[in-house]
């Protein structure tokens, strides 16, 4: 197989990249807060109340990425932490003790602020940090959100950003401006539709871009959201992905299916499944995951257009609705079956699949695999295993 | 009729688990509604007009739960599951599902896969309890709780019923703190199997029977008590959601005694009655909120940690024994930080990774004897 073409922004990623983490270190110099936050977290009050927030999430994707998830891990089992617990969680733990950094410190915390719309690993892994750190802990509770209470959700989690907008202006000792979180919510609305757009290129057949590169050029939509550089970012690299539908590069040459993938990569293993889709002419090109930061809010009502956009993120809908929405990815990318990853670390988003997948198959008629292992460490990946689910599943691919 | 008579009738309950409900059904001809584990307001449901009744788990096949939930998932829930799918849950008329940690979050998405039953509910509790959105949202839910079933019942709660119920709920609970105080104070009066035997049959029975048969055991043991011995038995505090399997006890009876635990399936399911004097939901969402800590609801300051403590003290045990079940999260972030509170405070502590259902206890006992004999025991 011919080498993939790099794209150009990639040199522009590192550079925000390194970017972002050096604000970390500028942060402590100029006495601006780094503040922890969880990855589907409205970051947008954080931004205007110009905190620094700093993704520890990202920091255990980066981990398991360069394959030291389980080096970092042990250091966390040590402490009485098991291997059951969220991968990126003992990432994070484990840095905290290391002697050794071999993908930077994690940085450490003056504030910490979770919203549990994702998981309840991540309260309970940022409340024993907040221990640790000795930092001052805000938990924004997000229950599961159905049509039935959505009101009554809605209006609990919109008591609780005033309850943090306050405990910003503590910890801050500075009022908080209304008028820079319109300009910020402008700005995260501006990166997240360009953002949408480049994941729909996806969709074109055959496609200049999959969830692949998806996940390799999502971590400024999640950390610089709210920002100008995240806007900038995602215009070139929309420009590019333009050039390149015109210039007729693509993903992958000979492209005969389309995949639907749920939902996080196995981060250690991402070009090996990249790799062995392609082998068979596959891309996979949507997730929910990598759609996870499609929000859309409205500046003029910000606190209840904030609940909306975060409450009602994929995994804090009901066992049917994300059926739904899954089924309506499929649709709308109009693939040809799809890849249900059991993740050991994400509790959440693996139990149901079994059933969910049986669903999804009634409905669809699509062929479609569950495959188990863990999204950032090793000791849970069957090599042999998962690519023997994955030729059988590619089998039906063709036979359709 | 003796003390042991009487402990065997809840045996009985405990080891046939679908007999009180129906017996009931029978009788009353009403509707049963099961919970899961833990902190689902029976009372309102009892003044609906139903039977609450407690699923907990135990013993199962576990080969039919693999289709649905994965084995990495806690035996408690995977084993609420095998229940069901096995039939053995066919009394029930509807089922409420608190949301404790991600495990409970996606079973209840599951459970109507596999086991449609007329009334399913969720129940929400607030994570945070440290500030004033807590109690509102606590309210909101318990209304939204209250009208949902009302709707399912036909009728209105009135609060001449959930005053009622909260009276009858209190009044067991306040018998079964009789028991473990009666326990603690001659532990060889009843062992700790019996004694945490009745706390699981209350779950599993009518609270108006349950309450019945307990006063006979007190009258009975009060009879009894001076006969007995045992105050010189090595004291532990338990501490772990429940206290699985039932043959642990058995172990910890041999070597010692239980003084006091935070366990859903024990102390901590009778620990705090509802306030009479207030309205009564918001009695409720009061009660919900003084709760003994459980790491699915800490406040952030993980109370649970000085509570292991001062319960330690307060009842003189010698160390903790954390029951922890294998794959559950929550408990499991909590433990370090509960391990070096005890050791900053001179306690000893052990963890047993426990399992519901079917397991082998060998290698529990060969920990749990060894504490003791660390503890000085035997
Ligand atoms: S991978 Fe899953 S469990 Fe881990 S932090 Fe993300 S959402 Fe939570
Ligand atoms: S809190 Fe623990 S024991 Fe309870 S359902 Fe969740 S994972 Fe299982």
């Amino acid at each position: 197989m011919a080498p993939k073409q790099e794209f150009k922004t990639t040199a522009m990623f590192k550079q925000l990249m390194s970017q972002y983490y050096a604000q970390g270190v500028e942060a402590r110099r100029k006495n601006i807060p780094v503040a922890w936050v969880t990855a589907v977290f409205p970051v947008e009050i954080l931004y205007a109340a110009e905190v620094f927030p700093y993704y520890p999430e990202n920091f255990g994707a980066l981990a398991a990425a360069r394959k030291i998830a389980h080096d970092l891990s042990e250091l966390a089992e040590a402490k009485g932490y098991f291997y059951d617990l969220c991968g990126y969680a003992r990432c994070g733990i484990g840095d905290a003790y290391a002697q050794e950094h071999p993908v930077g410190e994690i940085e450490r915390p003056d504030i910490i602020f979770c919203c549990n719309t994702q998981c309840g690993s991540l309260p309970k892994w940022f409340e024993a940090a907040s221990r640790f750190y000795n930092a001052p802990y805000f938990l924004l509770d997000a229950p599961l959100i159905e049509d039935a209470w959505e009101e009554q959700v809605k209006k609990y989690f919109i008591k609780q950003l005033e309850e943090m907008i306050d405990f910003l202006e503590q910890s801050t000792g500075k009022a908080f401006d209304y008028n820079r979180l319109v300009r910020v919510l402008d700005l995260s609305n501006e990166a997240c539709r360009l953002w949408n757009e480049i994941l729909d290129t996806a969709a074109l057949k055959p496609a200049p871009f999959g969830f692949f590169d998806a996940c390799f050029h999502m971590a400024p939509i999640v950390t610089w959201r709210g920002t100008e550089e995240a806007v900038t970012y995602y215009r070139a690299l929309k420009e590019e992905l333009d050039e390149r539908i015109k210039k007729g590069i693509y993903a992958i040459p000979n492209e005969r299916y389309k995949i639907y993938w749920d939902h996080i990569p196995v981060w250690p293993r991402l070009r090996w499944f990249a790799d062995l889709f392609a082998e068979h002419g596959a891309l996979v090109v949507v997730s929910q995951y990598t759609h996870s930061w499609a929000y859309n809010f409205d500046p003029s009502n910000p606190l209840e257009s904030l609940a909306d956009n975060y409450l009602k993120s994929f995994v804090n809908r009901s066992f049917d609705k994300r059926i739904d929405l899954k089924i309506n990815f499929m649709k709308k990318y109009n693939v040809d079956g799809f890849v249900l990853f059991s993740n050991r670390s994400c509790k959440p988003n693996a139990f149901g699949l079994y059933d969910k997948s049986n669903v999804i198959k009634n409905v669809t008629g699509l062929p479609g695999v569950v495959f188990e292992a863990d999204m950032s460490d090793l000791r849970f990946f069957s090599e042999e295993q998962v690519r023997s689910k994955i030729e059988v599943f590619v089998e039906q691919l063709k036979e359709r | 009729m003796t003390a042991n008579a009487l402990v065997k009738q809840f045996y009985d309950v405990v080891n046939n688990p679908g007999n009180a409900p129906r017996e009931w059904q029978k009788q009353q001809g009403g509707r049963v509604i099961g919970w899961l584990k833990t902190d689902v307001p029976e009372e309102l449901i009892h003044a609906a007009g139903f039977l609450p009744y407690g699923i907990v788990g135990g013993k199962t096949k576990f080969s039919r739960v693999d289709a649905h939930l994965q084995s990495w998932a806690c035996s408690l829930m995977r084993s609420c599951l095998g229940i069901a799918l096995n039939d053995e849950l066919n009394f029930l008329d509807g089922l409420i599902i608190p949301h404790t940690c991600d495990t409970t979050r996606m079973v209840s998405g599951i459970w109507r896969q596999i086991h449609l039953l007329p009334y399913m509910e969720n129940f929400f509790l607030p994570r945070q309890v440290d500030r004033a959105s807590s109690k509102m949202f606590m309210l909101a839910e318990l209304m939204r709780l209250k009208e949902s079933l009302e709707v399912y019942s036909g009728s209105a709660i009135t609060e001449e019923n959930l005053r009622n119920s909260i009276a009858l709920y209190n009044e067991n609970r306040g018998l079964m703190r009789l028991l473990f105080a009666m326990h603690e104070k001659t532990p060889g009066l009843i062992s700790c199997r019996d004694l945490y035997t009745v706390v699981r049959a209350s779950m599993m029975m009518p609270k108006e029977t349950h309450s019945h048969l307990l006063e006979q055991l007190l009258q009975a043991l009060r009879i009894q008590n001076n006969v007995y011995q045992g105050r010189d038995k090595v004291r532990v505090i338990i501490s772990g959601p429940v206290w699985e399997p039932p043959e642990l006890m058995d172990i910890i009876d041999s070597k010692g005694t239980v003084v006091g635990d935070d366990l859903l399936t024990g102390f901590r399911y009778i620990a705090s009655d509802v306030n009479t004097e207030e309205e009564p939901l918001a009695a409720l969402a009061e009660r919900q909120l003084n709760r003994i800590p459980f790491a699915c609801f800490d406040s952030t300051q993980n109370p649970r940690r000085q509570f292991l403590v001062n319960l330690v003290r307060q009842k003189q045990a010698k160390g903790v024994i954390f029951l922890h079940l294998k794959f559950c999260e929550p408990e499991n972030y909590d433990y370090y930080d509960h391990k070096l509170a005890l050791e900053k405070a001179g306690i000893p502590s052990t963890r047993i990774e426990t399992e519901v259902g079917g397991v082998s206890v060998e290698q529990m006992r060969t920990r749990i004897e060894a504490f003791f004999e660390m503890l000085g025991g035997i």
